[in-house]
């Protein structure tokens, strides 16, 4: 289900109707901003400061100590490899699969459509499981004999299930938003379909694709149910940057285990900030 | 959204072959591992698959994740409109970093995730400490889950709802303001109704991330079956105990449920663009 | 457009680094593979050994090898839950050696034609090292809990691994069950119903079943629950950890013996059948049994089990799986589909109590 997260379309389109923001501030809106901002501290905040703490009272320099030793780059090198992969691939993917979803009309669109969000409404654990039925020992692919449950190949397909949607949903907001206008355009001034792709559709649709792959990077740093069942967590192999943690923690090295936490959260919140960054760079064009 | 297109934008053969390419793509990817699964499920007979997917273990885990589910989507329905209907009708310092946070969610892996609910109410954890002085314990029991589930599912409402409230014509505001319609009837009576598909939606998204949750899960749930052992979790161990029948039975079952709400999701969304 | 050119430039620039990260990592591996003889080993062992794998006995074997042969030895380790291990072995983790909780998970190997070489003529059995069911307790015992029985009263908080997924969990409840059939608990010897009564009443005290064993020791050392049944040599591990632990060893329990096994099929895969029988041979050596024993597991060896006898008081009434009639009887027994452990936990059991 989705990423409704951040459309990037929107803001663009529609900013101006918003109507101007009141100025006054009543009790009660003060108290909505209070309840907003509780709830928000509550669910979100806290956690993350508890998170923040533990790296504090553990000491930065010891968690730069166990962040460089090899098995913990390797795990950490391991997720980047994936992020990469999910987000060349997936956002190839995302580009022509939003076109073909918004803008094609053909029989069995709604149920690509509708199985391309699945893939999100799946537990990990269950796409762990689908591949394993399909590449493990006894799976469906087994007398191919190609090397995929336990090795990177199955890591990467895990990681292409999960992040399947984030680009192409981006995307298609924006195409749906912008329609085909320009397009036609473009046809009317005899560009071919490659250069009018290249030219006009490619650089309109550039902040849902930037959103979305900023996405796809970030929850392919985080999996963990999916390639804990299909990789093993096998050092040096198939060991990813959750997966480190998980095995940190059960040898009880927590400088490891919360050190790699608190890098992985970094990592993907320098993606997110960039794309805030995005957002407002784009709202104010 | 525009009027279909009698002309795909890559026309001709070069649209079919996108087409084509995209459609292969998705079904190696998801459709074959998924029809595995189903395959797996059903591979003993139906009566063996019923029995996997309804045994006492399994029901007691269905209604776990649907009641906590539940809940949650409940929480950030109300919560989740409120936070849009601030950050799109307020103007204050620090709503940027406010809009920020919403995201955070999507930046912090799940496991971390439950790591991070684990150092807030451990109970060597000064906060779990204070409230198991009061005799609460968060930990280990359906509240963590929920709390957990809120985390992960914060932005959907929010970022649903927003793009309506951004979106609504203010004349009809006006209008009924000078009218003389109080604040409290305004918002029931015209701004409700335009973004109640846009809330159903983002709830909707919301549970159906909810059911499928394991990583925080597996971390903060007490896992005993039948009651605090989540259906994702279930599935898990059923994986690692070498079941993978009753694991895919109880899968097949999930899927079902996910699928219906992927339609939901459709269907709502596709209202949304009409309007 | 500015802005999109800014853009690329990032996901350029992310993406080279992905790419460097890549390289650096091929390469590296290149390295490794290629001039002085370096041969792989891949280990799949289950959790609670892996201090003492990774520790002492993988890189005093390295240091054997390379004496008698010249070869530098390279481990790949996974630590999974026992059930875990052997379903990711069977499932195709081409591990050369197996390492795992309790014998059924072996055999699971051996049925799935991966293991194909008859094991009983290895020594003892092809159990490498013990331990024995034990129930750790706080500091100085504020509960005073001295034996099962203390396990079924209110308000005492116990917590033990989930056995779908854990072989430790299996154990646990083994000795349990075991003991309570054995006349260790308030129920009659020999009363089966008693015994599965003695098991509901415990787990209606679980608090958390984790994943696995050592799960498991982490929650109650962050300081959830009153007890936690587990390996003595998860308590003792815990100990050598710095945790503070005390552990109570019930009158009755089981002997956990733990097997060893070359995955055959696979080893000869890699051309590795050598070095895994070595690797496997190795580990029944005194060497390598003390260190067992260092981390908190009971010898196999004789020798080596007199000399830390200190360590590893003897139980009362210690019986083995084969005195329950064998782990196919007690897998069927006890954790099959409606088998003794799922009655247990079923919710009208807990709820009728």
């Amino acid at each position: 289900m989705t990423s409704v997260a951040l459309h990037a379309a929107d803001g663009v389109v529609l900013a101006g109707r918003s109507p101007a923001p009141r100025s006054s501030w009543t009790l009660a809106r003060a108290a909505l901003l209070a309840v907003v901002i509780a709830y928000l501290g509550i669910v979100l905040l806290m956690p993350l400061a508890a998170l923040v703490a533990k790296g504090i009272a553990t000491g930065p320099l010891r968690i730069a100590r166990e962040l460089a030793a090899p098995e913990a780059l390797f795990a950490f090198g391991q997720s980047l490899i994936l992020a990469a992969i999910a987000v060349v691939l997936n956002g190839a993917f995302g580009v022509a699969g939003a076109i073909v979803l918004v803008r094609h009309r053909f029989v069995g669109r709604k149920i690509l459509d509708a199985i391309v969000d699945l893939s999100l409404a799946i537990s990990p654990v269950m796409t762990g499981l689908a591949f394993l039925l399909v590449f493990g020992r006894s799976g469906w692919l087994a007398p191919l004999g190609i090397k995929v449950a336990f090795a990177l190949p199955g890591l990467v397909l895990c990681t292409l299930f999960v992040t399947l949607p984030y680009t192409l949903r981006e995307v298609g907001y924006v195409l749906e938003e912008i329609g085909t206008d320009d397009e036609e355009a473009a046809a009317t001034l005899g560009a071919s379909a490659w250069q009018s792709f290249w030219r006009v559709t490619l650089p309109n649709v550039r902040y849902g694709l930037a959103v979305g792959l900023t996405l796809t990077a970030a929850r392919a740093l985080g999996e963990f149910g999916a390639v804990l069942v299909v990789g093993g967590a096998i050092s040096g192999r198939t060991q990813t940057a959750t997966t480190f943690i998980y095995a940190m923690s059960e040898e009880r090295r927590e400088a490891a285990a919360f050190g790699m936490a608190i890098a992985l959260a970094v990592a993907s919140m320098l993606l997110l900030a960039a794309v805030e960054k995005l957002k407002h760079r784009k709202g104010d064009r | 959204m525009s009027a279909p297109l009698p002309a795909a934008l890559v026309p001709g053969r070069g649209g079919l072959a996108v087409r084509a390419g995209v459609t292969a793509y998705v079904v190696l990817l998801v459709a074959i591992p998924l029809a595995a699964l189903a395959h797996r499920g059903l591979a003993d007979g139906l009566t063996v698959f019923w029995a996997a997917a309804t045994s006492p273990e399994a029901l007691d885990a269905f209604a776990l994740t649907l009641w906590t589910a539940g809940v949650v989507a409940f929480l950030n329905a109300i919560f989740g409109t409120a936070t849009a209907w601030v950050l799109v009708r307020y103007r204050f310092r620090g709503r940027r970093l406010l809009s920020a946070v919403i995201d955070l969610p999507f930046a912090i892996p799940t496991l971390v995730t439950g790591l991070m609910l684990v150092l807030l109410f451990g109970p060597q954890e000064v906060l779990g400490q204070w409230l198991s002085a009061q005799g609460i314990s968060i930990l280990y029991s359906p509240p963590a889950i929920v709390l957990a589930l809120l985390f992960i599912t914060v932005p959907f409402v929010v970022r649903a709802v927003e793009p309506v409230l951004l979106e609504l014509d203010p004349a009809e505001e006006e209008a009924a303001h000078t009218l003389g319609a109080s604040d409290l009837s305004i918002f029931g009576n015209v701004i409700l109704p335009a973004i109640a598909p846009a809330i159903a939606l983002g709830t909707l998204q919301c549970f159906a991330r909810a059911i499928a949750e394991f990583g925080s899960i597996v971390v903060v749930s007490g896992n005993i079956p039948s009651r605090t052992l989540t259906a994702p979790v279930l599935i898990f161990g059923e994986v690692e105990g070498g079941y993978p029948g009753s694991a895919a039975a109880v899968s097949l079952l999930l899927l079902s449920l996910a699928l219906a709400l992927s339609l939901g999701v459709r269907g709502l969304r596709s209202l949304r663009s009409k309007r | 457009m500015i802005a999109f050119a800014d853009i690329r430039n990032a996901a350029f620039a992310l993406s080279l680094t992905a790419l460097a990260a890549c390289g650096g990592e091929t390469e590296a591996s290149n390295q490794a593979g290629s001039p002085p003889p370096v041969r792989s080993l891949t280990l799949g062992a289950y959790t609670t050994p892996r201090e003492v794998y990774g520790q002492k006995i993988l890189p005093g074997f390295a240091k054997q090898w390379k004496e008698k042969t010249g070869e530098d030895v390279k481990f790949a380790e996974s630590y999974l839950g026992s059930g875990a291990q052997s379903r990711a072995i069977i499932d195709g983790f081409e591990a050369d050696v197996a390492a795992l909780s309790l014998e059924p998970d072996i055999t699971k190997i051996a049925d799935a034609k991966l293991i194909t070489r008859e094991r009983k003529d290895a020594p003892n059995g092809g159990m490498v090292s013990r331990s024995v069911v034990v129930i750790g307790v706080r500091p100085g015992n504020p509960k005073n809990i001295r034996g099962w029985d203390d396990l079924t009263r209110k308000g005492v908080e116990v917590l033990t691994p989930n056995p779908k997924t854990s072989g430790g969990a299996m154990w646990n409840i083994v000795a349990l069950y075991g003991a309570a059939l054995r006349g260790g608990t308030r129920a009659t010897a020999g009363d089966s119903a008693a015994a599965e009564a003695i098991l509901a009443a415990v787990v209606r005290n679980v608090r958390i079943m984790d994943k696995g064993a050592r799960e498991s020791m982490l929650t109650f050392e962050s300081g959830v629950g009153d007890a936690i049944i587990t390996y003595e040599n998860e308590a003792l591990v815990a100990r050598k950890a710095g945790k503070a632990m005390d552990y109570v060893i019930p009158t009755s329990t089981v002997l956990i013996e733990n097997p060893v096994a070359v995955v055959d099929v696979y080893a000869e895969k890699h051309g590795n059948g050598d070095l895994a029988q070595a690797f496997v041979d190795y580990l029944s050596s005194p060497e390598a049994q003390r260190h067992y024993a260092e981390y908190g597991l009971r010898a196999v060896d004789e020798s080596v089990a007199k000399e830390t006898a200190g360590t590893y008081p003897p139980v009362k009434d210690l019986f083995t799986i084969r005195d329950l009639g064998g782990w196919p009887q007690v897998t069927k027994t006890l954790f099959d589909r409606g088998g003794v452990f799922e009655r247990a936990t079923s919710r009208k059991m807990v709820a009728a109590r």
